[in-house]
């Protein structure tokens, strides 16, 4: 009853919720058995650079649009034709619906 | 007859009558003040919620229910406009509801210092109206009508920040957009009329022919609802129109793109269900070809949110990218019409559209609460939220998880049913499917990573965490978000495989109709 | 249902201390090998017990810049979810102990967690080094999801193709060898080029050499668990040997499920348990030793933008040329 089946698999989330609170109650004890202090107040508490100045924070915040470098990097030759498609003429939004309308025209006439 | 059954009775009238009502009550009711303005709008909209979710358990229960405005003796040629209930009308109308009635309280906090405030509000309800007929409704031109009515409200609301020269441009690509289509659903219906002299989609469904003409109206329609919806290459108008309006908007925005969704299948599968049934025309073309449009839905949406730099705009991709997953459901259903992998596609889709609806709908308001705080929306300007706004990043995370589809949310099990169905078609659909999901979850940890993690920013030392009824609407959807993620299978076997029954079987629609004595 | 209930909690308390056992074993054997392969002599095998035992004995900075909440949830929540999924696998050659209730799309979804956790306690690090190693694992992790999605879609439909329900279940897969199913020579060659895809992606998944560019010790200082002491830094060291097992399991479970019992012919309850489990110990550290050290100690470690292009390009198209071998497999025979 709380499972579902698709034919092909299935999941029952409320075992696994079960096994998650398990495996948390061990493993939080487990991890309580570390040590939990440290200096607060110390030089320990700043960030590990390697050595060089920590400058102010608003240039030590790696900023969102330099993320996943290699990702755009690998894939630029289909960024720039997706970014030249997406040109933010309302004009071209109609064209490709006329384009659309076309293709599926030419699908039911022919087959 | 007890009350409560004569309430349920008259209830398709009264889910459309009371938000038009109070919507044009609204710029009366403000004259008294700004708060009991408000406290009538969430009343107003509770009601209907209530009126819904009574039809709903009636329906899910007994079956199809007709509503008729106009003469009840059916055999008399005499105008009359007829609503038809069934599973899946009712099934997206909990979804508008429910989005409305969230966007109402959202907005309470979130749009106080705002001017004209009591157009805004009128527009909301006339919004509700016109998503809940266009759902409910059982004929054409009427379908048309609340299509017109959803999109002029719309526009009007996205272009709400009228000082703001982006927010008027959006609003004007979305009129054009919207013009063009309810113009051409317009053409499709009066080719209809003009051959068969009726309006009703049940009668229509039981003497069409496909005959030349019916063959252009359906490529008009499936086009022009499409493009309502956010197909693919005609979705540019959505991530426009999503990141200009006022978050709350944008949450009854995703219903009314749904509302034209839930209009692709109406037409597919009842209105021509008799075409496929019979194959006369063969469901394999038009469901490959849809399922073509929804993976490249899917490519194009998660790859085009990846790189970008404004938060709402993303989150609108990624919108983008779940109706292809809803896509790529019907299309399996369609092509595989008759097998059970084809009835679980259907399934998997139908639910993905009630997930996706709280999903992103969660996420679009934890960026009106960004903005609320900040003002700001560029992700590059942003950074160490967390520590100031706590239960916001705990509602983003629930957010994420559900949106990426990772158990134990609502997301993985819709996902699940999708993935595990559309790979019999063809493997291809499966395997792209799986890597656009790990693509999205990418997408949302970048933003997590640029909006609050990161160290404390002097700009932001006093922002502090948003007012109660914005952390209450949010609340709720991310309570429903995890318990729809814990209890699937009773979700699944009492709500979405009504629906997606009353899908398939057109017959039922159809005789439902002519058994009350209906042409 | 209490039958269930029960069977779960015991399974989980014995299949915690089974996976955090045999992991920091394996890492052992694996530290020892690699280093004889580099003509060295090694630590002892039962060297990552000592580590973890020492890290529990250092002091847990919280660093200023980071998010201490979040921080210091991230590697317990890894290491929780990581043993999550070893009640789904048929550890030793047994049914998997919660068969019924989960299979192969959740295993492939709760396998993101634990990079997913460390991702996360990268970017709540407040460090730029560690930002930079968290969306460096990020990329990493959509680049292997491509050839691995291929492999596990392209065994379900092999397996639908014969008429089989509940292809996705693990003990279906287990029942039907998928040497077996293959009925020509093209879906030995399918599977052979699947195997060896899967084998590939094991290190990415793992982060290892060549693919541990989010780690990279020499580049950026350890990545994104720059920041990371004590405990927290012992819980993910657990993480990594729990997935190690995992991730070689799986690739046993899938291509090799055979149990010695069963072709010795051998019966009696206790011989075929200990029998199948030692086998089963024997599989894991072979598919370890080709997967894992023998790889790490071969070759350099790759530039993220190269991790993308090799998983994506080649090894993408590798793998799908694998499946139209498969998918073909009907329609060549063996004269």
């Amino acid at each position: 009853m709380f499972s579902i089946d698709t034919g092909s698999g299935f999941w029952n989330p409320i075992l696994w919720v079960l096994v998650i609170i398990i495996a948390f109650l061990m493993m939080y004890i487990l991890r309580s058995l570390g040590r939990k202090d440290y200096r607060k107040t110390t030089e320990q508490i700043k960030p590990f650079l390697s050595g060089n100045p920590e400058l102010e924070k608003d240039k030590m915040h790696v900023r969102g649009s330099n993320l996943y470098w290699g990702f755009r990097e690998s894939l630029k030759g289909f960024y720039n034709v997706l970014l030249k498609l997406h040109s933010g003429n309302t004009s071209d939004y109609i064209l490709w619906f006329v384009v659309i309308m076309a293709i599926f025209f030419i699908i039911i006439g022919v087959i | 007859m007890t009350s409560i059954e004569y309430i349920i009775d008259h209830s398709p009238a009264l889910i459309i009558a009371i938000p038009l009502l109070g919507a044009f009550l609204t710029p009366l009711v403000s004259r008294l003040g700004s708060r009991i303005r408000n406290v009538f709008v969430i009343i107003v909209a509770m009601l209907t919620a209530f009126l819904v979710f009574l039809l709903a358990s009636d329906v899910f229960s007994d079956g199809i229910r007709t509503y008729i405005f106009g003469s009840q003796d059916l055999t008399t040629p005499v105008v009359r406009i007829l609503f038809e209930v069934d599973g899946i009308s009712i099934f997206m109308a909990i979804i508008s509801v429910l989005l409305s009635l969230l966007a109402a309280i959202y907005s309470w906090s979130f749009m106080k210092k705002y001017d004209g405030l009591d157009k805004y509000y009128t527009l909301l309800l006339l919004m509700t109206a016109g998503m809940l007929g266009m759902e409910l409704t059982g004929d054409m031109f009427n379908f048309f009508v609340f299509l017109e009515i959803t999109s002029i409200s719309s526009c009007a609301l996205i272009a709400f920040w009228t000082h703001k020269g982006e927010a008027v441009e959006a609003g004007f690509k979305y009129i054009v957009v919207s013009a063009v289509g309810a113009l051409f659903v317009l053409f499709a219906v009066a080719l209809l009329y003009g051959q068969y002299n009726a309006l009703n989609i049940a009668t229509l469904a039981n003497t069409i022919q496909y005959s030349f003409l019916d063959k252009i109206a359906f490529v008009l329609l499936i086009t022009a609802l499409g493009m309502k919806a956010g197909l693919v290459p005609m979705h540019m108008w959505l991530p426009d129109s999503y990141s200009q309006a006022p978050s709350s908007v944008t949450l009854i925005l995703v219903g009314a793109t749904q509302a034209s969704l839930y209009g692709v299948f109406r037409m597919c599968f009842t209105l021509y269900g008799g075409v496929f049934a019979d194959g006369i025309l063969s469901s394999m073309t038009v469901g490959w070809f849809i399922v073509v449009l929804a993976l490249v839905t899917i490519l194009i949406g998660v790859t085009m949110a990846i790189i970008q730099t404004d938060f709402k705009r993303l989150i609108a991709y990624a919108a983008v990218a779940e109706l292809g997953y809803m896509f790529l459901g019907i299309g399996v259903g369609l092509t595989a019409m008759g097998t059970s992998y084809g009835k679980t596609a259907l399934d998997g889709g139908v639910f993905h559209i009630l997930n996706d609806a709280l999903d992103v709908g969660l996420l679009f308001l934890v960026a009106g609460s960004i903005y609320y705080a900040t003002k700001e929306r560029d992700l590059d300007r942003m950074g160490g939220l967390a520590r100031n706004m706590r239960y916001t990043s705990m509602f983003f995370i629930i957010g994420l998880l559900a949106v990426a589809g990772m158990p134990p949310m609502n997301g993985f099990a819709s996902k699940l049913l999708i993935y595990e169905s559309t790979y019999q078609l063809s493997p291809i659909l499966s395997i792209i499917a799986i890597l656009s999901s790990i693509l999205l979850l990418a997408v949302f940890v970048k933003v997590f990573h640029s909006v609050f993690m990161g160290p404390e920013l002097p700009r932001f030392r006093d922002v502090q965490e948003v007012p109660r009824s914005m952390l209450l609407a949010m609340g709720i959807i991310a309570l429903i978000i995890i318990v729809i993620g814990l209890i699937p299978g009773i979700v699944v076997e009492n709500i979405v495989q009504p629906a997606a029954n009353s899908l398939v079987n057109h017959l039922d629609y159809i005789s439902h109709v002519i058994s009350i004595g209906g042409v | 249902m209490s039958e269930i209930v029960l069977k779960t909690i015991v399974g989980t308390i014995v299949l915690a201390l089974f996976g955090i056992i045999f992991g920091l074993l394996y890492k052992g054997i694996d530290r020892k090998l690699s280093a004889h392969m580099q003509a060295r002599v090694g630590p002892p095998i039962r060297q990552p017990f000592r580590d973890v035992m020492k890290l529990f004995t250092k002091e847990n900075v919280i660093p200023r810049h980071a998010i201490p909440w979040i921080f210091n949830l991230a590697p317990l929540a890894g290491l929780v979810a990581t043993i999550s999924i070893l009640l789904y696998i048929p550890i030793g050659g047994f049914e998997p102990i919660l068969s019924g209730s989960g299979d192969l799309i959740l295993i492939l979804y709760l396998l993101i967690v634990p990079s997913l956790a460390m991702v996360v306690g990268g970017f709540a690090s407040g460090s730029p080094y560690a930002t930079v190693g968290a969306q460096r694992e990020m990329v990493t992790m959509i680049a292997y999801e491509f050839p691995l999605a291929i492999i596990i879609v392209s065994i379900a439909w092999k397996l639908n193709q014969l008429g089989n329900v509940d292809v996705f279940a693990l003990s279906t897969i287990t029942a039907n060898p998928v040497w077996n199913t293959a009925s020509g020579p093209l879906g030995i060659i399918g599977f052979a080029i699947l195997l060896i895809v899967l084998v590939i992606v094991t290190p990415g998944e793992l982060s290892k050499i060549p693919f541990d560019a989010p780690e990279a010790e020499t580049e950026i200082a350890g990545g994104l668990l720059v920041e990371y002491s004590g405990r927290n830094l012992a819980m993910f060291y657990l993480t990594d040997g729990v997935k190690t097992v995992i991730m070689a399991s799986l690739i046993v479970v899938l291509f090799f499920p055979y149990n010695l019992s069963n072709i010795l012919g051998i019966t009696g309850v206790y011989t075929t348990y200990a029998l199948d489990l030692i086998f089963y110990l024997l599989k894991v550290f072979l598919v370890i030793l080709f997967s894992v050290t023998l790889i790490r100690v071969g070759v350099a470690r790759l530039k993220i933008d190269q991790i993308v292009y090799t998983y994506w390009i080649p090894l993408t198209l590798l793998s799908l040329v694998g499946l139209v071998f498969i998918m073909w497999d009907g329609f060549v025979t063996v004269p």
